[in-house]
């Protein structure tokens, strides 16, 4: 214990760091920008661009193709056997994002060999109508090659989100010919020329260069470009044809042009599976899968609960964004949720067989205090341990992840044994007796209170009363704003001056494939007022963050 | 993953068999092709040039138990209290008793590359590289922090990957790793900071990227595989005119792998007997992992693997950096890392060391029992073992857990020593002992104060 004691001394008994990861002297949700209070966004400097004078975008990356948005991009090209068929190498995460890493990692020999082999196999597999639709020419023998060049440059156009160029052509061509002169098949040629752009750096990444803006430094993405940002990020696939027209019309050069395009887009079905992908990481519900449970613990932890726990969430999330275009803070504390025969039965609702495989809305007992987000039992099961609940990582959960409040990492010498004994009873005596280290209990006090509201739920999330005999006290406070239980702390979360823009942040980081940096705080500021003022609506947010600059541009690329 | 046709592998081993080895039975396990190809006295190949070296590195994640748990300083859980080759196995150590002479134990050695306090775990992978690993800018997001340059393995593949059909090879046994604090912990071989080699963890999968996918050479489809690699290259370059510094380094490494696919769809199967496909996946049973099944099956690879000269780099991540495996086999009912968190749970934590090192010494034993020439695959390989902190308690960087195996084609000491660094020394002379055993020419390792130019002499015969 002695050196627990030394580290003691270093350690700054404070914890909190605000909303931006800077430190400050502020107090928990001081640092909130929602109220639009930014001076500095919002066209004052008068050129076309309509940025703040401060605004200084990220630098442009290559972003790699995530693996669902590829396979979508084969079936929206290729048709559904050639998805069947598309074997994408699996994604990797970086801060918390598949996309971020997108924008960072380099392709390795195994990614490469994925996608030859996937290519191959997509191509084999694709819809021989959807390829003639691809040239009205009639092949006069297999090494046509004019009518190659037609297939090429018509596929090539959706593949590659933007004209071939002449070269490219040339290239494409020599090698289609050659392969349907081989097989004595033109239509060998055109999968070869498929397996190829597959293959290909423009069609694997989003290549956006952008064109030079009003403002030094700052360049605007062309109208392809943010054609292909646009459906990448709220359809999850490539764009269609007829965005890309609309783009080379000029139909996403202003702000009006982005929304009226983005509020089409979000009544397309593909939309709200992005949007649920898109909560599934946010909210981890994807990890459900793998969540390790002692069955000896937890009997009622199967994977077929575990998956049914995730589609819950998406359910909720899915009756206020799509059904009702409600304010989506309701997450957090809605008194509804949805379920099917396995999940009523482990909320304890009466006739649990009644709700069979399909998911029905019902509203909660008030007696277990559960609602929103936090109730929710694949939240309460992602965020524990094996064979009991973990209030510090319940806490860190809402402070990191729906508050966007930075947790310093904890002292290297940490020993997280907590007290065994008659006196401790339950998680909140025994995480108190261990809290009363000083080089622990400055952040612990962040994170553990806030979990310690939740103690109603075991670690799959079935409700209790008692804790080794002993009485649960679930009252707690969220920055000073008392709660008991799931639904009044998701109140508590829906009002705190930190949630919405932190949704918007984590919304921004997935959309772009970066961390949101200074240079762009002023016009997320914008978008997080545009949210508020239209009552908190997703599809709001979601349309306000495409037609911000900080969307449609980049900075240089370094 | 790619699962080839049972007639395409059948007509694949068919044809390795006409072109020389001996094949007898359909169904046998990898013929050790070298031995056809040694000279009289086993010692080199019959054609010229030396037996072919392997290197390996082999991680879990979260220390040791270093304390005796009944004795608080004792330390004698892990480390010998003897030096030199006569040094005794304690309880954690233990497993490696049929290999005793291949094994030498590190300690006392400290991890150059590591910022004391700076990030635990991060700092204790670093090791593998001799690189400070690069934090992230993350706001107020998740940590995260990449590699600051290649792992050992990947500076070994980097010289002697071309001679084999793959550069190297990466496997992991379980899947309870974390993906949330970027490529440092997530991976174990890292080509350089954009560059983290994700790892197999199907065994099925593993056999298929070793043995079921070569072409045939009268394959139609071949040349026009090629030509679509050769057009994606002209697409890469051209795109290269148009981006920044940084991208145009991942194109580069785009471009390097583009190339290695091409050469490998354009090479000849290797000299030797395909084995059969391994039944073994790596899918939990009623939510508990298969470690022991799975890296059973994928040591069993890896053998077959250089015996077959499929490839003489491999990487294994038997546990991962702050994973969360449960050894549920040893009684434990928490996730590792939480586990080694728990002053409380030293003798699991113990038991876990002792399982881990079980699954080690069967790796070992099994390339030892693979005859080679005069001695065995053991024999002419070097394994460096080792984990990201001394204990998942202290994350402490100093005093690592390390297992240098092998004998390194000779020029690692036999038998096995006990070795403690009297004065801290840095882990990656170690690594440059190893480095030089497979690239005799090698001069230097990591980078910082990771930096070595100086191989530890203790571990030379």
């Amino acid at each position: 214990m002695s050196a627990i004691a030394a580290i003691a001394v270093l350690q700054p008994l404070g914890c909190y760091t605000g909303l931006d990861g800077r430190a400050s002297g502020e107090g928990p949700g001081g640092g909130s920008s929602a109220d639009g209070g930014s001076s500095t966004a919002g066209g004052e400097d008068g050129g076309d661009d309509g940025v703040g004078a401060d605004f200084e975008p990220a630098p442009v990356r290559l972003r790699l193709l995530l693996a669902r948005q590829y396979r979508h991009s084969v079936r929206d090209l290729l048709g559904a056997a050639a998805q069947a068929a598309a074997t994408p190498p699996v994604d990797a995460a970086i801060n918390g994002f598949d996309s971020v890493a997108a924008a960072q990692l380099a392709l390795t020999d195994a990614k490469v060999e994925a996608y030859e082999a996937s290519a191959r196999a997509v191509a084999d597999a694709a819809d021989a109508t959807l390829l003639a639709a691809h040239h009205s020419c009639v092949p006069s023998g297999p090494a046509d090659d004019a009518c190659m060049r037609e297939f090429i440059s018509g596929f090539g156009r959706l593949a590659f989100r933007r004209d071939v160029s002449p070269d490219e052509l040339d290239d494409y061509a020599a090698v289609a010919t050659a392969a349907a002169s081989d097989f004595d098949d033109f239509e060998y040629g055109k999968r070869t020329v498929v397996a190829t752009m597959l293959q290909s750096p423009n069609f694997l990444y989003m290549v956006e260069i952008g064109e030079p803006g009003d403002t030094p430094g700052i360049r605007r993405l062309t109208g392809l470009e943010l054609a292909t940002r646009l459906s990448f990020f709220l359809r999850d696939t490539t764009p269609d044809a007829a965005l890309l027209d609309l783009a080379e019309a000029g139909g996403l050069d202003d702000a009006a042009g982005v929304r009226e395009a983005a509020t089409a887009m979000l009544e397309s079905t593909e939309a709200r599976e992005s949007l649920a992908d898109f909560a599934s990481e946010v909210y981890r519900l994807r990890e459900l899968a793998t969540v390790p449970k002692d069955p000896t613990v937890y009997p009622s932890f199967t994977p077929a609960l575990a998956a049914s726990m995730a589609k819950e969430t998406l359910a909720v999330l899915g009756d206020i964004v799509w059904e009702r275009d409600g304010d989506v803070r309701e997450l957090f504390d809605a008194d509804f949720t949805y379920v099917d025969a396995q999940l009523a039965a482990h909320y304890g609702l009466p006739d649990p067989a009644q709700y069979g495989e399909s998911f029905t809305r019902v509203t909660l007992p008030a007696e277990q205090l559960r609602g929103g987000l936090l109730g929710h039992a694949g939240m309460l099961s992602l965020l524990g341990h094996v064979t009991s609940t973990s209030p510090t990582y319940r806490g860190k959960f809402v402070r990191q992840q729906l508050l966007c409040q930075a947790i310093p990492a904890p002292p290297n010498n940490v020993d997280t044994q907590l007290p065994q004994g008659e006196q401790w009873q339950t998680m909140r005596e025994r995480l108190e007796a261990h809290m009363s280290e000083p080089s622990c209990a400055g952040c612990h006090k962040m994170m553990d209170p806030i979990g310690l509201g939740l103690e109603n739920y075991d670690g799959v999330g079935l409700f209790r009363t008692t804790e080794n005999g002993a009485t649960i006290d679930a009252n707690a406070d969220l920055d000073g704003v008392a709660f008991a239980g799931a639904r009044t702390l998701g109140t508590a979360i829906r009002e705190h001056t930190d949630s919405a823009p932190c949704l918007m942040r984590n919304l921004f980081r997935h959309a772009t494939g970066h961390i949101e940096v200074d240079g762009e705080q002023g016009e997320l500021d914008e978008i997080a007022a545009a949210f508020a003022d239209d009552g908190y609506r997703m599809k709001t947010l979601m349309v306000e963050l495409v037609a911000s600059p900080a969307f449609r541009m980049v900075g240089d690329a370094t | 993953m790619i699962i080839k046709s049972p007639r395409s592998r059948f007509a694949l081993s068919r044809r390795t068999m006409l072109r020389g080895v001996a094949g007898g039975a359909t169904v046998a396990l990898a013929l050790p092709l070298l031995d056809a190809m040694l000279d009289d006295h086993g010692e080199a190949l019959a054609a010229g040039g030396a037996l072919p070296r392997r290197l390996l590195t082999w991680f879990w994640g979260n220390g040791v138990a270093l304390n005796d748990p009944n004795d608080g300083n004792s330390g004698l859980r892990w480390t010998p209290a003897s030096q030199g080759p006569a040094y005794e196995l304690t309880p954690q150590l233990q497993p490696f008793a049929n290999v005793r002479d291949y094994v030498s134990i590190l300690s006392g050695f400290s991890v150059g590359a590591a910022v004391p306090g700076r990030r635990g775990h991060h700092d204790g992978c670093a090791m593998f590289a001799g690189h400070p690993f690069i934090e992230l800018p993350a706001g107020n997001a998740n940590y995260a922090s990449k590699f600051g340059g290649p792992t050992i393995d990947q500076v070994a593949a980097a010289s002697i990957g071309s001679q084999t059909y793959l550069p190297s090879l990466q496997l992991a046994v379980s899947k309870r790793i974390i993906g949330s604090e970027g490529p440092t912990l997530q991976y174990l071989s890292h080509k350089g900071p954009d560059e983290p080699l994700p790892q197999i963890f199907d065994p099925r999968e593993a056999w298929t990227k070793l043995f079921g996918s070569f072409t045939v050479p009268d394959d139609p489809s071949k040349p026009h595989r090629i030509a679509s690699l050769d057009t994606v290259k002209a697409d890469v370059e051209r795109l290269k005119q148009r981006v920044g510094a940084a991208d145009r380094m991942r194109l580069d490494a785009h471009l390097a792998s583009v190339e290695q696919i091409r050469s490998q769809i354009d090479a000849l199967a290797p000299l030797c007997e395909i084995p059969p496909m391994t039944q073994q996946n790596n899918d939990d049973i009623e939510g508990q992992e298969q470690l022991q099944a799975v890296n059973a099956a994928m040591s069993d690879l890896v053998v077959m693997a250089f015996q077959c000269d499929v490839t003489r780099v491999v990487s294994v991540q038997f546990t991962g950096s702050v994973g969360y495996t449960v050894f549920n086999t040893v009684g434990a009912t928490m996730g590792h890392h939480d586990l080694t968190h728990d002053a409380g749970q030293n003798d699991m934590v113990d038991a876990a060391t002792i399982f881990t090192m079980q699954q080690l010494a069967y790796l070992l034993e099994q390339l030892h029992g693979a005859s080679e020439g005069a001695g065995n695959i053991l024999d002419n390989s070097v394994l460096f073992a080792s984990s990201d902190a001394s204990s998942g308690l202290t994350h402490s960087t100093s005093d690592m857990p390390i297992v240098l195996a092998g004998g390194g084609g000779g020029t690692l000491v036999h038998p096995g020593i006990h070795y403690r660094s009297p004065s801290g020394e840095n882990t990656s002379d170690i690594l440059l002992a190893m480095l030089q055993c497979v690239v005799p020419e090698a001069t230097e390792v990591g980078s910082g104060n990771g930096h070595s130019t100086t191989p530890l002499a203790a571990l030379l015969a």
